[in-house]
This record gives structure tokens, sequence and C-alpha cells, in this order.
């Protein structure tokens, strides 16, 4: 850190460090409710430091959830539809930032019509499609139609269109690249932030999606997580502690992957992309 | 931008060889095509066709199970004449001015901050601003309403012991509109944060050496090169955020139930054609709704787009 | 090379999708001639040691009973719209009228004899499985929610209230006994204590209480008639005295309240009991439960029905009547506070032990009396509608301070105007 002032460091972290509690701290209150007992909870002053049942909330959603086959379950649909999600995304967004077709103005913006309509309206005419395929109750209901992502389009779109520059392509054609290693060879590296950064959220997406799976699964065997969980809250009333345990559980998974994922877009380095 | 498909363009068309002009273009971007098409397969089936159907329901009234009756374009007169309708989007549109704005600004700024290349512990703070994003909001739904209270709630207890008159979080019009605002900030400004750093990230650092040893400051900097550069994802960012601000839903939902509160003041759009669909059985009316919406929502966008993408100044 | 990459990828990946995705199909028997049930029902609902018996009980069934959390309600209308996943016995909830227009979903239980288990139930709970003809049975009757006054003795005291339970339920017999009795302990505690929580509550079970609702049996509006009118009167007078807390309830705020003692009473049912234990652990043997001011009122219970998409309709029949046998319904009592629908059985001594959080009292004697003096009422299938647009008036009222005549003809010209939709 060359010729930085003191004071300019200091009210940089500062202004980061206030974004940080006020980011961190619902978060943190969900921890103390999974440390507490449900009437804990509905203290006032409310109580805003761990307690020591961790270990019994756990152990509640352990005996009334199936847990652990839940998660797996959960992993695979996200894995599976985010490679997917990224692949086709990534190509069809290639496409439409870097070439001129026929359709294409209109393609395109058919893509942000559908996103202009509140997806909860889509939830009986989808189950009906599912029905005819025979698709209810299967993990391919779950995969397949996030692979149709209008969003992950026009972020692949949106993103391809800065980071890669023509005279790369241009470059790449000259040196007898077909239309496919264009995109393989020399789109996919540069594109590798805007990709990570589209399957982290689209993970995260699939990972959190309650009401879709809540209604397409039938067998208990194959729950997602976020469906499982909710099979803990009652009708008139809920052990929250518990629930707050379990959804601790649920999203710690979602921590770590992120931690491990986010050096692909954020490296320490800004990188260059035109090579001297 | 040049394509590298294609000779320079010739003069002068034939009218009658216009459609096989139109074929050959087609025919040479074949591979486009492929590359398109097997999202476009799917988009046809599993985006398009729900659209259509709620297209064709908004004719039509339908309980979701029973048999549908079409009734012409009588939802849609009783929709310019529905009070509900009309203050459910005034309402959208003042929580969309309240979050967005400060959101996106936010956003940019952090992202900036974090980029900077004398930053230390970058990882903890990166973690820090994603994390409202990787929870379910409806999981954390009990600490929000904890948090908002009108009597026993954090943030008025808070308020109170520095001597401030507590708020009524969930009862006044213009409060509930401010803590759902929070709500949608709290969420989505790391997320959009950690767009703009990718963003970022794809500026050649070169540009920034030259700037500094042309002797810009920060501003100019920020102002001349990052701006421009980043415009194509700052645009991704105003859109996604009009179209989903426009649909903010399971924030209020959270919040105050599906009633959207006291006088409907936290009932926003879609919160509204929630309640008329799966509470009152009114698919078809629902249906009307959202297409309204999306003619409020395509105009929005519009303007936005046009803000952002000026032209070029050189 | 890259190629070949590509398309093992997508191979890999349509595979994958495609074996796990492989669901049997289920045409609900397995090899050894056992027919399988499914059963949809919500966490607390039923007992799970009861649904485990049901294949001691009947050997020929095998029973899938699935706990769907959160929108039950959602998942079971995609399955009736497309006209296929639908379970063979299902859980229904106090909007069981909802489903009336859409009664063929359901297996007629008159088919099955079912008018013979009548005398068994409690009339205006069997009536609420009724459609308003009289010809279909789309469920039977499972748990219920009898109302009563829970109040907080303590506090009673200090404003020189009546406290033990049966003096309470003689003095504080209507409506305007209560509201007088509120005033009271307004002066008395110089405004810090509440009696009601809110007014939506004050509204709600005074019409609890009364033999018509919103529509009558053919479907017409008549909300804007007596009781519904009594009922918005009492709410409007309680707030304007300054009587009411102005919580909503099923809040965390609610629960702050109650455990602080900021509220001394509410008319609830059965089932609070549960969440005030859990939102209240302060209070514990300070509240007592009474006869509810006004009369006796049911709020919430559920039921229990079979699909028409079940291929073993008489089966699941056989199962259904057997798990809300009286026997059954008191053992249920025991495990998880669920009220029973059978009034055979409420004098049994399980029903009424003494219960701590409220000073030992035997509250379910109270219960068992509210229960058998249910008026029977139509709830139908607009129910809801006309029901939410008078919440919203009157938390505008309690919250914003909207004029209380003003808010009435608002309320009303309103659900007119949204009725036109149906």
């Amino acid at each position: 850190m060359i010729g930085q002032p003191i004071w300019k460091k200091a009210l940089l972290h500062l202004v980061l460090i206030v974004g940080v509690v006020l980011s961190v701290f619902p978060f943190y209150w969900l921890a103390v409710m999974a440390t507490s007992t449900t009437s804990d909870i509905y203290r006032f002053p409310p109580k805003l430091t761990f307690g020591s049942q961790l270990i019994v909330n756990v152990q509640n959603v352990l005996n009334h959830i199936n847990f652990f086959s839940s998660f797996l379950n959960t992993v695979f649909v996200a894995v599976v539809s985010t490679v997917l999600v990224l692949f086709f995304c990534s190509l069809a967004g290639f496409a439409f930032a870097k070439f001129e077709f026929p359709g294409k103005k209109v393609l395109f913006t058919l893509l942000l019509v559908t996103m202009m309509i509140p997806s909860q309206l889509s939830l009986i005419p989808s189950f009906m499609i599912m029905q005819k395929l025979g698709w209810v109750g299967t993990f391919k209901a779950l995969i397949v139609p996030g692979m149709a992502s209008a969003f992950g389009i026009f972020w692949m779109r949106q993103y391809a269109t800065g980071a890669v520059h023509d005279e790369l392509l241009s470059a790449g054609r000259i040196d007898g690249c077909g239309t496919f290693r264009l995109f393989w060879n020399v789109a996919l590296p540069i594109l590798r932030p805007g990709l990570a950064f589209l399957g982290i959220f689209h993970f995260i997406g699939s990972w959190n999606d309650y009401l879709w799976p809540l209604v397409i699964l039938t067998d208990p065997a194959k729950y997602t997580l976020q469906v499982t969980l909710s099979q803990l809250n009652g009708i008139y009333n809920t052990d929250y502690a518990m629930v707050m345990a379990g959804t601790l559980m649920a999203t710690l998974p979602l921590l770590i992957m992120f931690l491990l994922v986010s050096r692909q877009f954020i490296s320490d380095i800004a990188a260059g992309a035109i090579k001297d | 931008m040049t394509n590298p498909n294609t000779a320079p363009a010739a003069t002068g068309r034939k009218p009658a060889g216009k459609q096989a002009e139109l074929w050959r273009e087609i025919v040479k971007n074949r591979a486009i095509y492929l590359f398109i098409s097997p999202f476009y397969i799917l988009f046809a089936i599993f985006g398009l066709f729900p659209v259509l159907f709620s297209l064709y329901l908004a004719f039509n009234k339908w309980d979701g199970i029973g048999r549908m009756r079409f009734t012409g374009l009588n939802q849609f007169r009783y929709l310019v004449t529905d009070v509900q309708f009309w203050k459910a989007i005034w309402n959208t549109l003042q929580i969309w001015v309240y979050s967005t704005i400060p959101m996106l600004f936010f956003a940019l700024l952090i992202a900036f901050l974090l980029n900077a290349a004398f930053l230390k512990y970058r990882t903890l703070y990166r973690i820090a601003y994603f994390l409202p994003n990787v929870t379910s909001i409806v999981a954390v739904a009990i600490v929000f309403g904890t948090l908002f209270g009108n009597k026993y709630g954090l943030l008025n207890f808070v308020l109170t012991s520095i001597g401030l008159a507590p708020v009524q979080w969930l009862s006044s019009a213009f409060w509930i509109k401010i803590a759902i605002a929070s709500m949608v900030v709290w969420r989505w400004t790391g997320y959009n944060a950690i767009i703009y750093l990718a963003g970022l990230q794809s500026i050649p650092s070169v540009l920034y050496e030259a700037a500094r040893i042309d002797g810009a400051s920060t501003w100019q900097t920020f102002t001349r090169i990052t701006v421009p550069l980043l415009r194509p994802v700052i645009l991704f960012t105003v859109l996604t955020s009009t179209i989903g601000g426009m649909q903010i839903f399971t924030e209020s939902q959270v919040l105050n139930g599906n009633g959207g509160g006291p006088g409907g003041a936290g009932m926003t759009i879609v919160l509204y054609l929630y309640q008329l669909a799966f509470v009152k059985y009114l698919f078809g009316y629902a249906s009307t709704v959202a297409w309204g919406l999306f003619v409020i929502i395509a105009a929005f966008s519009y303007l936005n787009y046009k803000i952002v993408q000026r032209p070029d100044a050189s | 090379m890259r190629w070949k990459q590509l398309i093992l990828l997508c191979l890999a990946a349509v595979l994958a999708a495609g074996t796990a995705g492989c669901g049997q199909k289920d045409d609900g028997s397995d090899g050894n001639g056992k027919i399988t049930l499914t059963l949809w029902y919500w966490n607390r609902s039923m007992d799970d040691n009861l649904l485990k018996q049901v294949e001691q009980k009947f050997p020929n069934i095998h029973l899938k009973a699935e706990k769907i959390g959160g929108d039950f309600k959602a998942k079971l209308m995609a399955a009736f719209a497309a006209r296929s996943g639908a379970p063979d016995i299902v859980g229904l909830n106090d909007w069981v009228a909802e489903f009336f227009p859409n009664r063929d979903q359901f297996v007629n239980l008159f088919d099955y004899g079912s008018k013979e288990l009548k005398p068994l139930y409690l009339e205006w709970k069997w009536n609420q499985t009724v459609t308003p003809d009289g010809q279909y049975q789309i469920a039977l009757p499972m748990d219920t929610g009898p109302t009563a006054l829970f109040y907080r003795e303590d506090l009673f005291q200090k404003a020189g209230l009546p406290t033990d339970p049966k003096e309470v339920s003689a003095q504080l017999k209507t409506w305007d006994d209560y509201i007088a009795a509120g005033e009271k302990l307004k002066k008395a505690t110089n405004g810090s204590v509440y009696m009601f929580d809110n007014i939506n509550t004050v509204f709600n079970q005074t019409l609890a209480q009364s033999d018509k609702l919103y529509f009558n049996t053919a479907d017409e509006f008549i909300g804007d008639q007596e009781p519904v009118k009594r009922a918005w009167d009492n709410a409007v007078k309680v707030h304007e005295l300054g009587l009411s807390a102005g919580i909503s309830g099923g809040t965390p705020e609610w629960n702050a309240a109650m455990n602080k003692g900021d509220v001394a009473s509410f008319i609830g049912a059965v089932w609070m009991k549960q969440i005030l234990m859990d939102a209240a652990p302060d209070t514990k043997g300070k509240w007592r439960i009474a006869r509810a001011p006004g009369g006796d009122g049911n709020s919430g219970g559920s039921f229990i029905a079979i699909t028409k998409q079940s291929k073993h309709p008489k089966e699941a029949y056989e199962v259904i009547k057997w798990l809300e046998n009286p026997e059954n319904q008191l053992n249920t009592l025991g495990t998880y506070n669920l009220f029973p629908s059978t009034p055979s059985i409420f004098g049994d001594p399980k029903m009424t032990p003494q219960e701590p959080f409220f000073g030992n009292q035997r509250t379910n004697e109270i219960f068992s009396e509210s229960a058998k003096h249910v008026k029977s009422a139509y709830r139908g299938p607009k129910f809801s509608i006309a029901n939410s647009v008078f919440s919203d008036k009157l938390s505008t009222v309690e919250n914003q301070n909207l004029p209380a005549d003003q808010a009435w003809q608002e309320a009303i010209k309103r659900i007119r105007k949204e009725l036109l939709l149906y």
C-alpha cells in the first residue's frame, strides 16, 4: 500500500465495516436464535447473546426430519442444474453479444418480456406441463426448467459484451477457429468471472428454492432441503429455535461453497484481458 | 461492433432477392442458431408457454381448478378502475425508489472500495456482504419481524434508548414502505456489489496505470474510465433491479403477511397478484393484473434503458 | 478433443437428470396384494403414532403418510388443476368450504354411508362438511377450535374484577360486560395494561359466536347486516375507548406483549393454549380460562377428505372412519392437544387433566362446554374474501385512525365490487 494516507485507509475501513455490521447482523441474530430456546426468542428486550441450546436444537432437527438425504438431493439438483445453466447460457449469451443474425432483436426481447411477468403465476401452468410430460415428482422437473434462465442469458450477454473484445475474436478467426472453438477456447476463459458469478447465484437460487419443489415433488425421499425444513413448521405454533437451527444447517454449506468459488470471479489482482 | 462472420455489406439489394438474402443470412449463421437453440427450445416450453397461458387466462374467469369461463375484456375494464391495483402500483413505485436507488449507489461504492488494490481482509468483506443473499429470506422472516416491531422491536428499543421517538414500522403507511425497502437494500446490495466487482475485474489494470501516470484524480478515473467501461454491467443491474424491484413480493409477504399490512400500505403489486390467485381463487383476474403490470414494467424499463444507454460522448 | 469433452458432458448431464428422475408409476398397489394409500397432512395436525397404527388395524393397506410443510393449499390446487398427483386422503383446514364449488374433486362420503356417522359428531361441525344443498359431504370432521376467555387472574384481581373462572363466566356474560371490565382495568392500571390485544380479535370472535356470517346459503352477500354490524360495532367501541393494545396476533410483538403482561385477556380457541405457553413462559400459572363473554364460538379446526383421484375410495373411507372415531380422537387430545369433534368422550377423565400453566385449572372442562354450544353457521366459499376486507379496514381504523363509519362504508363497497369478479 504505497502512498495512501492513513486517514484514507481508516475511512475506507470504517465505511466498509459499517456495511459489514449491517449485513451480518440479522445472520448473527439467526445464529443466536439457533442456540437459544424458543421462549428466549420471544423475550423483550431481545436476547442477543449466544445460548447453549445448539446441540439440543440440532438434535431436534435431525429427529424430526431426514436432513442428510434432503441435503444430498439438494446438492445433486443444484450442481447438475448449475453446470447445465452455465453451459447453455454462456453459449447463447456469447452468441447474442458478439454476432449479428436475423431475428436477434426479437428473440432477445422475448426473453426480457418473460422476465417481466411474475413467476408466481406460472406455478399452475408449469405443473400442468410437467403432468403432460410425465415429469411430476422427478428431479428433471427441478433441473430442466431452470436451464432456460432468461436472467442467465441476459447476464452472460452483458458480461461478454464488455469482456470479450472483438479484436480477440478476429484474431481467433484468422488463426482458423470455427465458431465453436472461438467460444470454447477464446471466449470461455475470459468469461470465467461472469460464469462464476452466474454459477454461484444460480446455485444459491436452486438451493433456496421452495415453492416449486414443494409443489412438484411427491416422494419425500426426493425432497430438497427447503421443502424438508418447512415440515418443521406447525400450523398453529412453531418451535422456532429448532427451525432456526435447521436454517443455519442449511445455509452453512452455501457459505462454504461461496468461499471456495468466489476466488474465481474476484481475483486479488485485477486481470488484464488484452495481452501485450 | 464488427462481426467476424460477414463480409462488408453490399449496397443496392435487388428486391426479388430479399427472401433469398434472408435465407442466406440464416444459413450462414447456422452455428449461432445452434448455439441458442437448446436454450430456446426449453424456453419455449417452460418459459414461454406459462406466459402465453397467463395471457389467455387474462380473458377468462378461472378459480384454478374448475372450468374456465370466457369474459372478454371485462377484467381489463375492471382493472382500470380497480383502486387496489393502482394503490399497489403506487406502493411498489415508492418502495422501488426508496430501495433501488440507494442500493445501486451503495453497491457501486462498495465494489469500488473492495476493488481497491490496497485492501486487506478482502475475503472476509466479500463473505460478509454476500451473506444476506445466501440465506432464504423466509427463514429470516422472524428476525425482521422482531427487528421492526412497533412496541417490542429491536430497532425501536435502540431508538428510544438514545432518546428518539419510536417508529411505527408496521402500522404507519410511510414507515412500512421504508421497512420493506430496507429489507430489499439489505438483501440485494451485496449481490449487486459482487456483480460490479466482477465487472470491475474485467477492466484492464493497464488503463488505471496510464491514468495514474497522466495524473488523473480518483474521481476522474472513476468517471472517465470505470463507469464507461462498466456500462454494460451497470445497464444489467439497472434493468434487473427495475424488473425485480417492480416484482417485490417475498419481503412484503414476510413482514406483513398476505394482507399487505394496515390499509394495504405494504401491498406490492405482486403480493396483490398472489392474494388474488392463491387466497381469492381469481386466477383469471390475477393474470389480467400481471399483464397490466407488464405494460408498466416494460415502459419503466425502457425509460431506464434510455437513461443508462446515453450515446457515448467520444 | 474439446468436442469429445463437450459431448461427454452433455450426455452425462442428461443421463444423470434422466435416470435420477425415474419415478415408478404408482397404480396404488404393490406385489403382495396390499394396496397403497397416500395421505397428506401438515405438522401436528394428526397423530403420527396413530397413523403408524393404521397398518396394524388394516393389514391389507400400506399407508404413505406425507407431511407437507408450508403452502399446503398451493400444492393441493396444483394437483387438482392438473387432474393428477393428488393423494388418496387429505387433511383440510377451516377453509374446507372454499372447495364447495369444486366438490367433484372430492369423493361424496354419503355414497359410502357416512350419514350413519352423524350422531357421533358435534352437529355444527358436521354441518361444515356438507354442501348447502345437503347432498354432498366432502370431508369428515377432525379437530375443532372451541373458544373461551383467556385471562390473567392476577391482573383481574388488581382491577377489582372477579378472579375465579366460575365467577368470571357468570359476571362477564355479554360483550358490554367485557368492555366495562376493560374500562375498569384501564383505570386501575393507569392505562398500562390493556384488556384486548387487537380489535380484529374482537370482531372475529363476536362473529364466531353467531349463527350467520357473510353469506347466506345461496352465497349472496349479507355482510352488511347483523351480526356482522354488531361485531364491527363491538370492535369500534373497544378502539374508541382505548382498550386495545393494537398488536396483531401471530407476531413476535404479540408474544412479547403477552410475556410482559401488557395484555390481560383475549378470547381465543383451544389451540391458543400451546401458542400462549410458548410465547409467554414468564406468565406461567397466572392465566385462567372462563366462558367467553357473548357466547361460545369456534375458530379454526380441521377436516379429512378423500380425493376423487383415489383409486381405492372404499378402503380410504374405512381408514378415515377409523382415524376419526371417538376413541382415537380421545388419545390424540392427549398427545397433540387437538380438541375432539366427538362429544361422547367429553366426560372422560383423560379429557380434563390439570394444567400447571393455567394454575392447575382443568381448562378442557370449559372448552368442552363451549364446543357443545357453538351455533351452526354457514361459511361458504367466499368467506375469506369478505373477511380479509373487514380485517384490513379494521386494522386501518386501529392503526391509522381511519374514521370508523367511513371504513365501514368503504368495506361494504369494496366487497361488493370484488364479488363482481366471480
